[in-house]
């Protein structure tokens, strides 16, 4: 039945193997944790991640211990249906879901009507007489109604409760369906003896809110959480391919190939990341980086996939293929926050989960008090509290929230790439912040150049920027648009803060931090060299010696001062830790009012200064470039690294800056901390309703059609804040 | 009262009738896209072919 071939299967780094797949039948908190802890403990299975919304499922192990067919068997086993994901065959399943519960309502809502006529002839019946045989022509044609509704609409509890049992696990279907089996039953049961009352209309009602209460709550959690979806489905399904004769096809966007030329019309969705042509144009790059503001583009610049052209037509050639493009790597971050469930979430899934035990109980208790009481209210009652009390709203409230906030901070192009990141936000204390390129602009401008081993400038420039051009930090920019001359670099690698190495000309040439470079060349300074120590310049030199110093300045983000201050407004203190000149730093911090700031630091040093406030009890939140900053970011409470490019590859970092704009952070701090407060006010709601619904219940004040339209209006209700939330302005 | 026993299956067949035509709806994607279909209307038509120059 698995056809392994058919499945999303590949070798991740640290030789382990992952695959990816669609869980079919997967409905519920439960069936996700169920997926989750069965696979997981399967030998040499490293990670497990369940989306519950998408149903999509990932799995990585150790393909010494364990083969692709015994996860997919241990999937099956629990009774979901491993389904390959392609493309399409994902909103296929969507679609098809939809349908069938449209359905399920659109049968459920007319017969209820329809019984509800039935009922109100019984009961007049009831009063001023009715013939035997009419009255139980009515009960007959209830119960034909009542039996499609049954096992057609109410198929997802039942099937729901009969896994949960099967799996010995409690979950929110179980009172659901033990509650509409236990009506249907009894009034069969009336119906064949011909006496006594019965209950189909009110197994169809409250089917019907059910299936109602969860059609919207699917829609909207679809609606805000898909928004790597809705990412991916911005873009055409067919793109217009310019072929080499000249003339042009129509090809479909996964056929298209890095090097393609692409023809984009005016208004249309650039498809892929891709390189400016001829000409210039407008683009509008909000759904990237959330910046609203269009731009205009010159010939050669590169455009992010997913970017809408506003300008004119234009020609582009693609930089990467659909799969590698900026948009296909951010949705498939969201798709990686969004499957991991964060230890809040988890936690309200545990309680949920006794909860429903002791609903289980409370109706059994309440069942025997009232058999002694009063026999014939004993039944309704029972209903009654086993309906009104299911803990949808309880295990809603977390997911649902943190979606709204996710949806928001991509608005304000914020990328929120771990589930828990944003419980962290919230509780932050301190910031700190890297400077180049996070309080001042990556683009570095080249200044002074000092040759210094009779090296022309010329050809000293031109072994920087082939040196350079193989690094991400922000400073190789400044090198590679200051000359267009480049040499052969070979055997290049970079060691991160400290600068690049390569061999070029029949030498081993170091680009840097002087005292990295230093390393190599074992001889000090010619007399000509800049006397500043405090590393002013970056140094280029071989084993014969230093060769040239290149001097190079930057400018402060237009908006630093004001995220600065915002930042404070927030109650946060913050700080400064660089790895650049301490003279620059001071400078800086004196324009941004900041007193802690310390420059010079390596990586290491960087980590020592994080390790050391964390000691102090600090909660600190690290804001860097993403790219030479990697332990540190990692050792951060929550890490946030600025931008697109390099740090969109590697994403170690808990949140993007898509906008590299610096307000995003208090915009995100702001929001991170409303989620906290929806949180716990949505928690708080679920548990007071149930608390008040059931002593309710018990005391048989609450007939059971009314219990299932409360219990559909709760969820509901912690859904529609957590659509506000995310609706509100950001 | 002997009417109710064509007046009930009456009500059945229209219950059928009621739900076979919602189901046909469902099925037929009429519920798909509630937002944007009346916007079709002020969409502009696709350009029209270009008519054949008339001999001068």
């Amino acid at each position: 039945m698995n056809a392994a071939g058919a499945h999303l299967h590949w070798q991740r780094e640290g030789g382990l193997e992952q695959v990816e797949f669609f869980a079919e039948g997967m409905h519920c908190a439960n069936c996700a944790r169920s997926i989750r802890t069965r696979v997981g403990a399967l030998p040499g299975v490293q990670q497990v991640e369940v989306n519950l919304t998408t149903a999509r499922v990932s799995v990585a192990w150790d393909p010494q211990r364990s083969r692709l067919g015994t996860v997919l068997d241990a999937v099956e086993r629990l009774g979901f249906h491993a389904v390959p994901l392609n493309g399409t065959a994902g909103s296929a399943a969507q679609h098809a879901e939809r349908r069938r519960s449209l359905k399920r309502i659109g049968l459920a809502g007319l017969a209820a009507m329809q019984m509800s006529m039935y009922t109100v002839g019984l009961y007049a019946g009831a009063l001023s007489g009715i013939d035997p045989w009419i009255e139980q022509l009515l009960r007959v044609t209830a119960m034909l109604i009542a039996v499609p509704v049954m096992f057609y609409s109410g198929a997802p509890f039942l099937r729901g409760a009969w896994h949960d049992l099967r799996r010995r696990s409690l979950g929110m279907d179980v009172p659901v369906a033990a509650a509409l089996l236990l009506a249907f039953f009894a009034s069969v049961l009336n119906t064949w003896r011909g006496s006594g009352a019965i209950y189909f209309d009110s197994v169809a009602m409250f089917i019907f809110f059910l299936l109602v209460g969860r059609h919207v709550e699917m829609n909207v959690r679809r609606g805000s959480l898909n928004a790597g979806e809705a990412l991916v489905r911005s873009l055409p399904a067919t793109v217009t391919r310019l072929r080499a004769d000249g003339g042009s096809e129509r090809v479909e966007l996964a056929a298209v190939a890095a090097g393609d030329r692409l023809v984009v019309p005016l208004g249309a969705v650039i498809p892929v990341d891709c390189v400016l042509e001829s000409g210039s144009t407008l683009v509008d790059e909000s759904l990237i980086s959330g910046e609203a503001v269009a731009v205009t583009r010159d010939t050669g610049a590169r455009l992010p996939g997913g970017a809408i052209n506003l300008g004119a037509a234009c020609t582009v050639r693609a930089d990467a293929d659909a799969l590698h493009s900026t948009l296909a790597s951010m949705a498939a971050l969201i798709e990686r926050a969004q499957s991991a469930r964060p230890p809040q979430a988890l936690a309200a899934d545990r309680a949920a989960s006794h909860f429903v035990f002791w609903i289980v109980l409370v109706a059994a208790a309440v069942a025997g008090l009232w058999l002694w009481l009063d026999p014939a209210r004993a039944f309704g009652a029972t209903l009654a509290v086993l309906v009104v009390t299911c803990p949808c709203a309880l295990s809603l409230a977390t997911p649902v929230a943190l979606a709204a906030a996710t949806t928001r901070l991509a608005r304000r192009g914020v990328l929120v790439t771990r589930a828990d990141a944003l419980e962290r936000l919230a509780s932050i204390d301190t910031v700190v912040l890297d400077k180049t390129g996070t309080l001042t602009s990556a683009r570095m401008r080249l200044g002074e150049v000092r040759c210094l081993g009779g090296l022309e400038r010329e050809r000293a420039l031109a072994l920087a920027a082939s040196l350079e051009q193989l690094s991400a930090h922000p400073l190789a920019a400044a090198f590679t648009a200051a000359t267009t001359a480049r040499v052969a670099v070979t055997d290049a690698r970079e060691s991160a803060g400290r600068g690049v190495e390569g061999s070029a000309a029949g030498a081993t040439w170091r680009i840097g931090r002087r005292d990295y470079v230093a390393e190599l060349t074992a001889t000090g300074l010619s007399a000509d060299a800049p006397r500043d120590d405090d590393d002013e310049f970056v140094w280029l030199g071989s084993a014969r010696g230093f060769a040239a110093a290149f001097a190079l300045t930057d400018t402060l983000r237009a908006d630093a001062v004001a995220a600065v201050n915002s930042l404070r407004a927030l109650g946060l203190s913050v700080r400064i830790a660089s790895g650049d000149r301490r003279s620059t730093v001071a400078r800086v911090a004196a324009e941004l009012g900041i007193t802690d700031a310390a420059g010079r630091m390596n990586p290491e040093e960087k980590l020592m200064l994080m390790r050391g406030l964390q000691q102090q009890g600090h909660r600190v939140l690290m804001v860097g470039d993403g790219i030479n900053d990697g332990p540190v970011l990692a050792s951060a409470h929550v890490s946030c690294a600025m931008g697109g490019g390099a740090a969109l590859a590697h994403a170690a970092s808990d949140l993007l800056l898509m906008n590299e704009s610096l307000g995003s952070v208090a915009a995100a701090i702001q929001i991170a901390r409303g989620t906290r407060g929806l949180v716990r006010s949505n928690l708080r709601w679920a548990l007071g309703y149930n608390l008040c619904a059931v002593p309710l219940a018990a005391a048989g004040l609450v007939s059971p059609w009314l219990a299932a339209l409360g219990m559909s209006a709760s969820s509901l209700y912690v859904v529609e804040r957590a659509r506000r939330f995310a609706r509100s302005a950001a | 009262m002997s009417v109710s026993l064509l007046l009930i299956p009456l009500g059945l067949l229209l219950l059928a009738a009621a739900v076979g035509a919602f189901f046909w709806a469902v099925n037929n994607d009429q519920f798909e896209d509630l937002d944007h279909v009346a916007d079709g209307a002020a969409e502009d038509d696709p350009a029209p072919p270009a008519l054949p120059k008339e001999p001068p």
